[in-house]
């Protein structure tokens, strides 16, 4: 035997409490990196170069307020960018969805629009041509396709829920490999047809020479049409989605408040039942002392049971956090509300923390009580 | 033979830092799920709060909000005569058309800017909404460029004081009222002239149409007419059936609310497990005594119960009692209808308190359970042996 | 006959107890020889635990001296005194004390944990400390699997497994049937007798006490002789 096992066997001397210990930790630690994880999908944007080098330019009133299609020829001539697309959230309702539909439908111009969904994968030369040609066609992100079970050459239907007008589109390509595989892309011209030629688009999607360039054309754009009848705001995809987030108000810091709750509520019953767990045990401690054990040893040998309790708790919820998101399909799971529910070194950093910190914290009393009591006093307390 | 009540009391008092542990962590776990279920409560209030039995309300088919639909004014005319329609004294037919607009404002503390949704209205949308009434100032008059806002969004976002103005569109506007909704979706918008809005945002169309019928019956033959008529591809309902449906912002709340509430419970049961596990392994020869004494083992088990559901139910009461503290409070989120910013309150209903009060006494029954049967099932000699 | 082990010199105990000053120990003076098996013997409240205690260095006395060995004990800090308990004092109490998960064999083992002995070195010196007790084929077995006697011959072992001068013993029998009592009296009276250790034991039971070598009466925190 040597000291190790001994705390070991310390630790395993009621398992049904280090049990119920470790597991009431891994689940609220479970909770924490669950949380974690929802919160970072809902507030943080996508991080790729990309989103610096896509420009979105919406109107300056709002996003549900249409800009004239004629600002294109004007936009055409700023420098500094390198492709122009119009950009339209169509927003329909799948054919066979009840109240919401979790991918985004946009209307695009398809030739314009290539360098912008460069990064777009598996749709070949004869699909993009065949998609360019067809006005009534699209292309379509692959998780959606597989989430619908849906091949090129299928039909999709959808009910405009803010244009006015019904969508037909037919599958010429899926792509995959973008931030954001659900999206289906088809033609702006298509639209304009549909309602009649207003000449308005919802947004323009552009792209900039270059990363350096990318502020000074958003300044271009949003200086060019100052006092015109449609005033417009340009920003970098990356603040289009934090603006988004931003309307989320209230919402993020409740969440964010309400994970500090789960923190809190663990570490007040785990410290109480694992204090409880040594404090029971306060006269072995006692005759510990009287064997020749000297304070340190004793603070090690609690220290390290309620330390590797709380980290074995984290490695179960944290852990299987971790590898539960890694594998399931979360998108399936919440139909599409959430894409990629990633579990980061920092959340796993942050439930591992929080054990230790439990660890030390459910150690402190004890470790007060037997730095205090004398092993006479010890030996007396339980007899 | 039952034990006495003051039994499961001092028992739990005894150990009373175990206790207070227990209590508060199930008092946080209610809390939890009670402040979020009010959250849900209060926008699904401010939902229902809104509208008049009588009204109906039209918007495009299809639109799953008002602010998201779209009506010609060839519509107008054509619908604007129906008989079904009520008329005033000067005999023209109650119905207000109205023209929703998102507008993105910035907010009064600086973090940036959220949909605010702006209602362009006619004198007939002021009289079929009495439920809307000015707390400061006026209202605006048509041809000024005038503007009332929400008393509650004016503390939200910036120069929304009376006598301050701001530019959106062409046009800006001063803003000369604060309305107030009397806790509706109302509260969440802001109001100007209808005719100023189409302009102003160089909009053809407008969004809804809010229709007073002569009577029930004329209601009921005019959403039956407007739904069957081809041309219109309209979708006309109670006002207030309208607003009662508009709860999607309140699901996932509710969602979240519960899984969380499972999530911790789990976590709950296991600690109030531990607790009470050493409480009867503490007390072994303190129930063996009981047991020789004549008590019967469900006397025990049913003791251990209520203390177990004792403590549950103290956390529980603490619990509400915390998250009514936030009970009113005013709160906002993007709406996911209209996607603008619609404030609410938490609302810590009864409903919910009794919710809360059964969740934790469960919790606390659950936990003790295990632990109960097995002092029960203690030999009596052993537990008498044991020191 | 070898040197005093103990030299006990006008010691005094006096406890705190609400707002009485509870007399335990009033000046006691003692000697104990080296290889003595004595006798600590008194009613309860006579003072017998706390002199014990005192000269084990787990208490510490209010006046006078207590040196064993030549060492103030009541000098020495904290950190010091349990080194030196580890080193120079073994323990038995009555109501045994040893650690439920551990075997017997890792209940002896325990103290050697604390010195720099390595594994082999330790086996050794457990296995004899079994053997001494007349344990050696129960160093697999949990306390529980031990009657009360072989639980209290383990605890002899764990007190003697460091090899120190003196072995302390609390009512060691006081949890025991007759029989058991007289198996682990008989220990403790080999320990003095053949391994030369000094013992002292704390008893009301005069049939105990008659193992000594001498015996002592302690009666209101005065020896009474």
């Amino acid at each position: 035997m040597n000291l190790p096992s001994f705390i070991l066997k310390n630790a395993l001397r009621n398992k049904r409490r280090a049990l119920l210990s470790v597991l009431s930790v891994a689940m609220s630690l479970f909770l924490l990196v669950t949380l974690q994880v929802a919160l970072r999908e809902l507030t943080n944007p996508i991080n790729d170069e990309g989103s610096s080098l896509r420009i979105i330019v919406r109107n300056k009133v709002s996003l549900a307020q249409p800009l004239p299609a004629r600002q294109l020829q004007t936009l055409d001539r700023i420098p500094g960018i390198v492709a122009v697309t119009p950009f339209s959230f169509y927003g329909g309702l799948y054919k066979g969805d009840e109240k919401f539909t979790s991918f985004a439908q946009f209307a695009i111009d398809p030739q314009r629009a290539l360098p912008l969904i460069s990064d777009a994968k598996g749709v070949t030369k004869e699909q993009l041509d065949a998609w360019s040609a067809d006005r009534t066609s699209c292309i379509l992100g692959k998780m959606t396709a597989d989430r619908y079970g849906l091949k090129v050459g299928d039909r999709m239907q959808f009910t405009g829920q803010i244009y006015p007008c019904d969508l037909e589109l037919k599958i010429a390509g899926i792509y995959y490999g973008t931030a954001d595989d659900r999206n289906l892309m088809f033609h702006q011209k298509y639209l304009d047809e549909l309602l009649g030629n207003p000449g308005t688009v919802g947004t323009w999607w552009l792209l900039a020479a270059s990363i350096a360039e990318a502020p000074l054309v958003t300044d271009r754009i949003n200086k060019t049409f100052a006092n015109t009848s449609a005033e417009v705001r340009a920003e970098s995809e990356r603040a289009f989605v934090l603006g988004f987030v931003s309307m989320w108000a209230n919402i993020k810091t409740l969440i964010g408040g309400i994970s500090i709750v789960v923190v809190f509520a663990l570490i007040l019953v785990t410290v109480s039942t694992m204090s409880m767990a040594i404090r029971e045990r306060f006269r072995e401690l006692a005759i510990l002392k009287a064997i020749g054990f000297k304070r340190r040893e004793l603070f090690v040998l609690i220290l390290a049971e309620s330390f590797g309790l709380a980290m074995f708790g984290a490695l179960i919820g944290a852990g299987g956090a971790w590898v539960l998101f890694n594998n399931i399909n979360i998108q399936k799971m919440t139909s599409g509300m959430f894409l990629m529910f990633e579990v980061t070194p920092q959340m796993l950093g942050l439930a591992f923390a929080v054990a230790a910190l439990l660890g030390l914290l459910s150690a402190v009393l004890p470790m007060i009580n037997v730095a205090r009591i004398s092993v006479v006093q010890g030996l007396k307390t339980l007899d | 033979m039952a034990l006495p009540l003051n039994y499961s009391l001092r028992n739990a008092l005894v150990r009373w830092r175990s206790t207070i542990a227990t209590v508060l962590g199930i008092a946080l776990v209610v809390f939890v799920f009670v402040l979020l279920q009010s959250l849900a409560a209060g926008i699904e209030k401010s939902s229902s709060n809104t509208g008049d039995p009588r009204n109906i309300m039209v918007v495009r088919k299809g639109s799953t909000a008002e602010s998201a639909s779209l009506i010609s004014r060839q519509t107008l005319t054509e619908i604007r005569y129906f008989e079904e329609i009520a008329r005033n004294e000067n005999g023209e037919p109650i119905i207000s058309a109205d023209v929703l607009v998102l507008a993105s404002l910035p907010r009064r503390d600086g973090s940036g800017e959220a949909n605010v949704l702006l209602r362009g209205v006619t004198a007939r949308g002021l009289e079929l909404r009495p439920q809307v009434k000015i707390s400061e100032g006026r209202w605006f008059e048509a041809g000024k460029r005038e503007i009332v806002v929400s008393a509650k969004l004016a503390k939200r976002f910036a120069n929304f004081d009376i006598g301050q103005s701001f530019k959106t569109g062409s046009a800006t506007f001063t803003v000369v009222g604060w309305l107030e909704g009397g806790g509706s979706a109302f509260d969440s918008e802001c109001w100007l002239d209808a005719d100023e809005c189409l302009s102003t945002f160089e909009r053809d169309m407008y969004s809804s149409f809010l229709i007073q019928p002569s009577d029930e019956g004329a209601g009921e033959k005019l959403i039956a007419r407007i739904e069957a008529d081809r041309r219109f591809k309209l979708k006309a309902e109670k006002e207030v059936e309208y607003y009662r449906k508009q709860t999607m912002t309140a699901a996932p709340i509710k969602w979240l609310g519960g899984f969380l509430a499972v999530m911790m419970s789990v976590g709950a049961v296991f600690a109030a497990m531990n607790t009470m596990y050493a409480a009867v392994g503490a007390r072994t020869r303190e129930i063996g005594t009981l047991r020789v004494l004549g008590f019967r083992r469900r006397s025990v088990v049913a003791a251990l119960l209520l203390e177990g559901g004792l403590l549950a139910l103290v956390g529980g009461v603490l619990g509400c009692a915390i998250a009514f503290y936030w009970n009113g409070y005013t709160t906002a989120t993007m709406g996911m209808e209209t996607f603008s910013e619609i404030v609410f309150e938490f609302r810590v209903t009864p409903k919910l308190v009794v919710e809360g009060l059964v969740f934790a006494f469960i919790v606390g029954l659950i936990g003790t359970l295990f632990p109960a049967i097995r002092a029960a099932r203690l030999p009596v000699i052993l537990a008498l042996k044991s020191i | 006959m070898s040197a005093n082990i103990v030299t006990i010199r006008s010691l005094s105990k006096i406890y705190q107890q609400g707002d009485i000053n509870v007399t335990a120990l009033d000046k006691i003076s003692l000697d104990i020889a080296s290889g003595e098996f004595l006798s600590l013997m008194g009613p309860s409240g006579s003072g017998k635990s706390t002199l014990l205690h005192i000269i084990a260095g787990i208490d510490r006395p209010t006046k006078g001296e207590c040196r064993v060995q030549g060492i103030d004990v009541a000098k020495l800090n904290e950190s010091q005194l349990a080194d030196w308990r580890n080193q120079n004092v073994g323990f038995v109490f009555q109501t045994f004390n040893l650690i439920p998960v551990l075997t017997a064999y890792e209940n002896v083992e325990l103290p050697l944990l604390l010195t720099r002995m390595n594994r082999a070195e330790r086996r050794k010196q457990v296995e004899t400390a079994l053997e001494i007790v007349g344990l050696a084929d129960r160093a697999k077995h949990l306390p529980k699997q031990l009657s009360g006697g072989q639980e209290q011959r383990v605890a002899i072992a764990r007190a003697l497994v460091t090899d120190p001068a003196l072995v302390v013993a609390d009512e060691p029998t006081g949890n025991l049937d007759s029989h058991s009592a007289q198996e682990v009296l008989g220990v403790l009276r080999t320990l003095s007798h053949d391994a030369g250790k000094t013992v002292i034991m704390v008893t009301h039971d005069p049939k105990a006490a008659a193992f000594g070598s001498r015996q002592i009466h302690l009666e209101k925190g005065e020896l009474s002789k």
